[in-house]
């Protein structure tokens, strides 16, 4: 009897203490008991004060990817001996991670893409500052190259710290078929248009492949010709609430990509190209059966190309990819624009604060750059971990590159209007200055409505 | 002295007038306490949220009729809705016509049953599992695509179904009414069932021939159950969200976007909640008249 109410006594304690915990989660600031919880649980722990704890992680990565992250959870769990466990989130992943915040039960630390996300969820309250964590952002500065931890920035606070990235200047192509058809890779928009057309004349019908029923791959194409015409400064500008999507800057750049996205170039024309997916744009140019040599988008194509594609392919030779074409008098050449995840605490649970810590070391980055899956921001991270000739290649690309900018499409509010809806009606060749000023008016308003 | 009344008219009038307002009421609480919480309340929940900026579900500040100027305002809103129109009319139309084509022809053979379970078989396929065969069906290269590998045999034009902005919601739709028309056809054989065989031969022996039958006989006397028909089936396509969604997300462009996809975009991915309500209740407005011309329908049938 007696044992028996102990043993009920230390169950409802331990009730008591996650109910804190829970609790914790679901206000801003972190709780009193909620810490006190945290180092009883952890007295006995000797290699971290949450040792022994579990948290979880969230991302929308499947397959290889999750493979890839399951390696550093595991290396963090050595360190630390504080178990993460990773839950894949792989489609509607903002929809999910506000429905779980909004019932009170987000996951501890949610690794987002997409900076307008990471705005929202910042302002809206559901994820808390690194500083809340105990984590002193100057203390970070050191670890990265200048601008990766700006991107993590709301409202002047570091929510966000960037864990890895993909470079978005990247275009992809056959060496072998440039090799054959005598084409030399460009490096200007001029010869880039000139080596289409060589490619064209040697019996290439539809060299650029394209896969525009994902939108997002318009927009990536948007954002390289838009940096490389107008530089860093104008490019940040106009992902920025003072941006002006009327600016004849922003119809030059559409236009120059309807220059290539055309029915001359693209396998199908553009009607087929929006109704092919972004892998399908990848299978075009990398397939056992290509019917393209040349298509663009980020570095995670080499991956998926070679990896599910076409496993036949070899780097160097049968696959490749060079810096995306400059413009004469543009003054982004040299410029680099990345597309990167944010990790961001949404509870102040114990682990999480070690956790956070963890990813912004060189360690963590070394065994995720390792796998060949990402980019890694950490400045320490050597270029000998990265295992494959692209992947290092990429890395070189971005740590060289005169300025870095983040994926703009990715920056805007999530309530805009959908930038690449408008470049898929674009490319259809519909009215620009309509289609400006509509898209121009709800960017306007969904930048005011953030505050 | 009047006669006593007849004990089954006491028992009758006994019945309607000795309940009392209490035994009324508890048989009516159950009822009504669902009905107040999972009909009543969330749409007065949602009428109040869609006057607020209701960002990211909470109230945060009344902003009036703000999220409803903004819809008129907003052309990919009013593109939704001609597209929700489009489907209600072709969708609708060509559903209850073939289910009706079919059930008659069917009747007439000896293997009813089986054209019957052919057409009734994409029934049982999950929408979004039917969605995404044929967004196979309608890959734009032959290699994969078999609508354009069957065109492909007689040197037919090659057409991205989903990527030409012209003939996309075509192609959608086309792949609802493939989806419903075995459930228009169940139901309408079912009525057709019910047609007296005296009265059809009654017309046959007056000289009626096969379509006369169809339009003066047939088609009357199964007029309820197609109306029936007609308003479920209006009501789906209003609320319409997963073939586009999973076979297009609303492209090429804003071209084949559906209300209810509008007010997933708005609610889910901007985390404006205020103007999802918005469209839920513009999404309510448009089912009202459907639904009064539902009940009057009945209404007037069981009087008659």
């Amino acid at each position: 009897m007696n044992r028996s109410l102990r043993v009920l006594s230390l169950f409802m304690a331990s009730a008591l203490a996650l109910a804190a915990c829970s609790s914790g989660g679901a206000t801003t600031a972190p709780s009193a008991a909620e810490s006190a919880a945290a180092s009883s649980a952890a007295s006995e722990a000797p290699a971290s004060a949450a040792a022994g704890a579990t948290i979880t992680v969230t991302s929308l990565w499947g397959g290889s990817e999750q493979e890839a992250f399951q390696k550093v959870l595991d290396a963090f769990k050595t360190a630390t001996g504080i178990t993460a466990t990773y839950q894949a989130q792989r489609t509607d992943y903002a929809t999910v991670l506000q429905s779980k915040i909004t019932g009170g039960n987000p996951p501890d630390i949610a690794i987002m893409p997409g900076l307008g996300f990471l705005r929202q969820f910042a302002r809206s309250g559901g994820i808390k500052k690194i500083s809340d964590l105990g984590i002193d952002p100057a203390s970070l500065t050191a670890n990265y190259p200048p601008g990766i931890l700006d991107t993590g920035m709301v409202d002047g606070e570091l929510y966000g710290i960037m864990v890895k990235f993909n470079s978005k200047s990247t275009v992809w192509y056959r060496p072998d078929v440039f090799t054959k058809d005598n084409v030399s890779v460009p490096n200007t928009w001029d010869d880039f248009k000139k080596a289409l057309d060589s490619l064209k004349t040697a019996g290439e019908s539809t060299p650029l492949a394209l896969g525009a029923k994902d939108s997002w791959t318009l927009t990536d194409w948007f954002e390289e010709i838009y940096l490389r015409q107008n530089g860093a400064d104008a490019y940040k500008k106009l992902f920025s609430p003072d941006g002006d999507w009327t600016d004849p800057t922003v119809s030059a750049t559409i236009n120059a990509m309807k220059e290539v996205l055309n029915d001359t170039y693209v396998p199908g024309g553009i009607k087929g190209a929006l109704g092919a997916s972004f892998t399908d744009g990848i299978a075009q140019a990398f397939s056992a059966s290509p019917k393209a040599v040349v298509y663009y988008e980020g570095g995670f194509v080499g991956g998926i190309a070679t990896g599910q594609t076409n496993t036949a392919l070899k780097p160097g030779e049968t696959i490749d990819w060079f810096d995306f074409p400059t413009f004469a008098n543009g003054a982004g050449t040299g410029a680099a624009e990345i597309g990167g995840d944010e990790i961001a605490a949404l509870t102040t649970n114990p682990g999480v604060k070690e956790f956070i810590q963890y990813m912004t070391t060189a360690d963590a980055g070394t065994v995720w750059a390792g796998t060949g899956a990402i980019i890694s921001p950490v400045k320490a991270v050597d270029a000998s971990a990265y295992p494959t000739d692209l992947a290092k290649k990429e890395a070189a690309q971005v740590a060289g590159a005169t300025a870095v900018v983040y994926d703009g499409s990715d920056t805007l509010p999530a309530a805009s209007p959908d930038m690449g809806a408008m470049l898929q009606n674009a490319i259809q060749g519909q009215d620009l200055t309509g289609l400006l000023k509509t898209f121009n008016d709800g960017v306007k308003a969904a930048w005011a409505g953030e505050k | 002295m009047a006669a006593p009344p007849h004990p089954m008219a006491a028992q009758k009038g006994a019945r309607y007038e000795r309940t009392k307002p209490i035994v009324l009421a508890i048989f009516l609480l159950p009822a009504a306490i669902l009905l107040a919480v999972f009909m009543i309340y969330p749409v007065i929940y949602t009428l109040r949220l869609s006057i607020d900026r209701g960002l990211g579900g909470n109230f945060t500040r009344v902003v009036g009729l703000d999220n409803y100027i903004n819809l008129l305002k907003d052309p990919t809103f009013i593109q939704a809705i001609v597209n929700n129109l489009l489907w209600i009319v072709f969708y609708t139309g060509f559903v209850i016509a073939l289910g009706l084509v079919i059930a008659v022809v069917a009747m007439r053979v000896r293997y009813e049953t089986i054209i019957k379970a052919i057409v009734f078989v994409p029934m049982a396929i999950a929408a979004t599992a039917l969605a995404v065969i044929w967004t196979f069906v309608y890959q734009p290269d032959p290699g994969i695509g078999l609508l354009n590998a069957v065109l492909g045999i007689f040197h037919g034009p090659a057409p991205s179904w989903l990527g030409d902005s012209s003939i996309v919601n075509a192609a959608l739709i086309t792949v609802g009414i493939w989806g419903s028309t075995g459930f228009a056809t169940v139901i309408l054989s079912a009525a057709l069932k019910g047609i007296p065989t005296e009265i059809l031969e009654a017309a046959r022996t007056d000289g009626a021939n096969d379509f006369q039958i169809f339009y003066r006989i047939i088609v009357p006397m199964v007029s309820l159950p197609i109306s029936v028909l007609a308003v479920t089936l209006m009501v789906n396509v209003i609320k319409l969200f997963d073939i586009p969604y999973v076979m297009t997300h609303g492209g090429p462009g804003t071209a084949s976007r559906v209300i209810a996809f509008q007010m997933y975009i708005q609610g889910f991915q901007a985390g404006q909640f205020g103007q999802a309500a918005a469209v839920a209740v513009v999404m309510l407005i448009i089912m009202v008249p459907i639904m009064v011309f539902n009940i009057r329908r009945f209404r007037t049938s069981s009087v008659t």
